[in-house]
C-alpha cells in the first residue's frame, strides 16, 4: 500500500507506473522526468511533501496511485489532511518584515530549469549569511522539504505567493541558543564535499582500517559518511586522537549512518 | 541527520590482558597436568588430584577467561562504562590466590582450613565481581539480548560459588545431610548449564554475526532458548528438595529442548552469513557448538539409562563438554579477540599514517590449523579411549591435546609480542 510517508524516489522505484499518475494529476510534477533531478529531489521529499508542492489534494494522489496500482489505500483520514494545510495557511500568513539591505535572494528557478540540485548552492549561502541576514529564496512551487532542514540550524521561515512564484524567507530566531544548535546538530548538507563509505561487509578490524585511513581526506570542507553494520564505539576515542569527531544515527536494526567531522 | 557526539566506552586494556594471560597459562598447565597424570583419569571422578585439575580448567581457564573477556565485552557491547576499574583490578588478585589455595588444598586434599580459606576467597571475588557489573548493567540505556542472558549468568554464578563454598566446608566439616555427591551433581549443573552457557549464549548472539557479517536474522529462536534454559534449570534446582523423579526428567528435558533452540538460532546465525568461507578461529567454534548438540544429546541419554554402571562414563562426559564445547570455543574466539585488542591498542593510532600489520599477519595461521585438528582429535579420543578403559590411549590423546595447546599458547604468545 501506497501511504503518504513514502518517499518518491521510493515511489517510483517500486510502481515506476507512478511518473505518469503524477504528471496526470499535474504539470508541477514534470521535473521528476529529468532524471537527475529526480535522483536529487525524489529522495528527499515524501509523497505529502510532494503533493503540497504541486498543491494537488493529497487524498486525490494516494487514491489514484493506489488504484493503478492494486494496492487498497484508504489510510489518509480527512482530519490529518485539514490539519496539515490549516498548518500551512498559518505560515503564510505569518507576515514578517525585514531591512532590505539585509536580504540575500537566491532564486532557484534557473539552477531548477536547467536540471541541477539547487540544495548545494542554497547551503552555501546559509553557510555565508550573517546571524542579522535574512535568505530569500525564490521558486516556481513551495520548497517544504526545505523548512525542516534549516529548521534544524535554527531557522525560521516565512512564505509569501505572488501568482505562481513564491517568496520564502530565512532567518535565524533570535531566541534559540546558537552554539547548542551547531553542537547537537550536523548536517552532511553542512559540507561541500561528501565521502561516502560502506564498511557494513568488512569484518572487524578492517571497517576501522578503511575509516582511519580514509581520514586524511577530511577536512573543513569534506565530510565522512559511514555506513556500517553496529555501531563503532572502539572507533571514537581514535577519532578523538586525530581531532576528529563523529556523529551516529541508528538507520534501522544492523544499520547505522555515521557522519565524521573535523573537530 | 542527527545525533551527539559519540563517546567512548574504551575499557582498560592492562586489566584484561592479566585475566587472559593467566587463563593461558591455567589452560596449559591443566593439560600438562593431565598428560603427567593420565593414569588417574579413570574411574570415580571423586578423587584429589582430578577435583584440582578440574578446578583449574573451570575456574582458573574459563572462569578466569570469561571474566577478562566481560570487562572487554561489556562496555562495548552494552555501551557503558564499567562501573570500576579498580575493583576488577582488586577481584583478579583475590580470585587467583584464591584459585591457587582451592586447587592445591584439592591437590594434596588438605580439605580443611586451606581449602576453606580458597572457596572463600573465590567467593569475595565473586561478590566483588557482582557488585561491578550489575551497577555496570543498572546504567544500560539499551537493553538487549546478550544484557538478558549476562543478568542470568550473574545469578547463576552467585549460586556455584556459594554451593562450592558450602561444599568445601561439608568436605573437612561434614553438616550437609545426604549425599555430598549429589550435591556436587547439582554444583555441575548450575556452573556449567547456568554460569558459563548463560554466559556463552549471550556473547554468542553478539561476537558470532560480528565475526561472520550475518545480519538481519530472526532472534526468536535465542529468546526461546533462553526461557526454556532457565526455567528447566531453576526447575532442576528446585528438585533438589522434592526429589521427584518425574519432575527431574521434565525439567532435564526443558533445559536441553533450550540448548537446541540456541543451537537453532546459532544455526540461522552461520547461514546468514556473508564470508562463507570460516577461518580456523570460526572452525573452533563451529565445531564446538555441534560438540554441544552431542553433549546434550548425551545428557538425555543418561536420563534413562543408569550411567554410574558404565565405568568412566562420567569422566569422558566431562572431559567432552569441558574440552569439545566450552575450551574449543574460547579457543576459537581468543583467536578473533586477542589479535584484535592487541591490534587496536598497538596499532590503531598509527593506521592510516603508516603502514600497520593486519591480523592475520600477528598470529601463524597454518599452526592456528593445525592445533585445530591436533585438539579435535583429543575431543574424540579421550572419551573414547577412557570408555574402552585404554590407558595408553588416553596418554596418547592427552599428548594430542597437549601439542595443540602449545600451539594455541605459542599463536598467543606471538600476538601480545608483536
Amino acid at each position: 500500500m501506497i501511504t503518504k510517508e513514502i518517499k518518491i524516489s521510493r515511489l517510483l522505484e517500486e510502481y515506476p507506473d507512478s511518473l505518469n499518475v503524477l504528471l496526470n494529476i499535474s504539470p508541477h510534477f514534470s521535473k521528476l522526468q529529468n532524471k537527475l533531478l529526480r535522483k536529487a529531489l525524489a529522495g528527499r521529499v515524501t509523497l505529502e511533501q510532494a503533493a503540497s508542492i504541486a498543491g494537488v489534494d493529497l487524498n486525490i494522489l494516494l487514491n489514484e496511485l493506489n488504484k493503478l496500482n492494486g494496492t487498497s489505500g484508504n489510510s489518509v483520514s480527512e482530519t490529518n489532511i485539514n490539519n496539515n494545510s490549516k498548518e500551512e495557511t498559518e505560515t503564510v500568513s505569518k507576515e514578517v518584515s525585514f531591512d532590505e539591505d539585509k536580504i540575500v535572494r537566491l532564486d532557484v528557478r534557473p539552477i531548477l530549469n536547467s536540471g541541477k540540485d539547487p540544495l548545494k548552492d542554497i547551503m552555501q549561502k546559509v553557510k555565508q549569511l550573517k546571524d542579522d541576514e535574512v535568505l530569500l529564496i525564490i521558486n516556481s512551487f513551495e520548497p517544504i522539504p526545505l523548512y525542516s532542514v534549516l529548521g534544524k540550524k535554527g531557522f525560521s521561515h516565512f512564505t509569501k505567493k505572488e501568482e505562481q512564484t513564491f517568496f520564502v524567507y530565512f532567518y535565524k530566531n533570535k531566541e534559540e541558543d546558537k552554539s547548542e544548535f551547531s553542537q547537537a546538530v550536523i548536517d552532511e548538507n553542512d559540507f561541500e564535499n561528501i565521502i561516502e563509505l560502506d564498511v557494513s561487509q568488512l569484518q572487524p578490524p578492517e571497517p576501522m582500517m578503511k575509516i582511519l585511513e580514509t581520514l586524511n581526506q577530511v577536512d573543513e570542507k569534506t565530510c565522512l559518511l559511514i555506513y556500517h553494520h553496529r555501531e563503532p564505539h572502539l572507533l571514537y576515542p581514535k577519532l578523538e586522537e586525530r581531532g576528529y569527531q563523529a556523529f551516529c544515527n541508528k538507520l534501522g536494526e544492523d544499520h547505522y549512518k555515521i557522519l565524521i567531522t573535523k573537530k | 541527520m542527527q545525533g551527539l557526539v559519540s563517546t567512548a566506552y574504551a575499557p582498560p586494556f592492562r586489566i584484561v590482558l592479566k585475566y587472559f594471560i593467566t587463563a593461558i597459562t591455567a589452560f596449559l598447565l591443566a593439560n600438562i597436568l593431565l598428560a603427567f597424570n593420565y593414569d588417574t583419569f579413570q574411574g570415580h571422578h571423586f578423587q584429589p588430584k582430578l577435583l584440582s585439575i578440574t578446578h583449574i580448567i573451570s575456574l582458573g581457564w574459563i572462569t578466569m577467561i570469561i571474566f577478562g573477556s566481560l570487562f572487554q565485552l561489556i562496555p562495548v557491547v552494552l555501551q557503558v562504562k564499567l562501573f570500576s576499574e579498580a575493583l576488577a583490578e582488586i577481584q583478579f588478585w583475590i580470585f587467583t590466590f584464591g584459585v591457587i589455595a582451592l586447587t592445591y588444598s584439592f591437590w594434596f586434599f588438605t580439605i580443611d582450613m586451606p581449602l576453606v580459606l580458597g572457596a572463600s576467597l573465590i567467593n569475595l571475588a565473586v561478590i566483588i565481581f557482582l557488585i561491578n557489573t550489575i551497577v555496570t548493567l543498572t546504567k544500560v540505556k539499551e537493553w538487549n539480548i546478550t544484557a538478558t542472558f549476562l543478568s542470568a549468568s550473574l545469578f547463576y554464578l552467585l549460586i556455584t560459588a556459594a554451593a562450592g563454598l558450602l561444599l568445601a566446608i561439608n568436605l573437612g566439616y561434614p553438616y550437609i545431610e545426604g549425599n555430598h555427591l549429589e550435591y556436587i551433581s547439582y554444583h555441575v549443573i548450575v556452573a556449567v548449564g547456568g554460569w558459563v552457557s548463560m554466559v556463552i549464549m549471550g556473547v554468542t548472539f553478539k561476537l558470532i554475526p560480528m565475526f561472520t557479517l550475518s545480519h538481519n536474522f530472526s532472534k526468536t529462536s535465542g529468546k526461546i532458548a533462553f526461557v526454556l534454559t532457565n526455567a528447566g534449570l531453576l526447575g532442576l534446582n528446585y528438585e533438589l528438595h522434592s526429589k521427584n523423579q518425574f519432575f527431574f526428567l521434565l525439567f532435564s528435558i526443558i533445559t536441553a529442548l533450550g540448548f537446541f533452540f540456541f543451537l537453532y538460532q546459532v544455526y540461522i546465525i552461520f547461514k546468514k552469513r556473508i564470508r562463507k568461507k570460516l577461518d580456523a578461529a570460526l572452525k573452533f567454534s563451529a565445531t564446538s557448538y555441534i560438540f554441544l548438540g552431542v553433549s546434550v544429546l548425551f545428557t538425555l541419554f543418561f536420563l534413562f539409562v543408569d550411567y554410574t554402571t558404565i565405568r568412566n562414563i562420567t569422566l569422558a562426559y566431562g572431559y567432552f563438554i569441558f574440552f569439545g564445547f566450552i575450551s574449543m570455543l574460547i579457543v576459537g574466539q581468543m583467536y578473533k579477540i586477542l589479535p584484535f585488542l592487541t591490534w587496536y591498542h598497538k596499532y590503531s593510532s598509527k593506521a592510516g599514517i603508516e603502514k600497520v600489520p593486519m591480523l592475520k599477519e600477528m598470529y601463524n595461521e597454518k599452526l592456528s590449523y593445525i592445533s585445530f585438528f591436533f585438539i579435535i582429535t583429543a575431543v574424540i579420543g579421550v572419551p573414547v579411549s577412557t570408555l574402552a578403559d585404554n590407558n595408553s590411549l588416553v596418554l596418547l590423546f592427552f599428548s594430542s591435546m597437549l601439542a595443540g595447546v602449545l600451539m594455541f599458547v605459542f599463536n598467543m604468545i606471538k600476538i601480545l609480542l608483536k
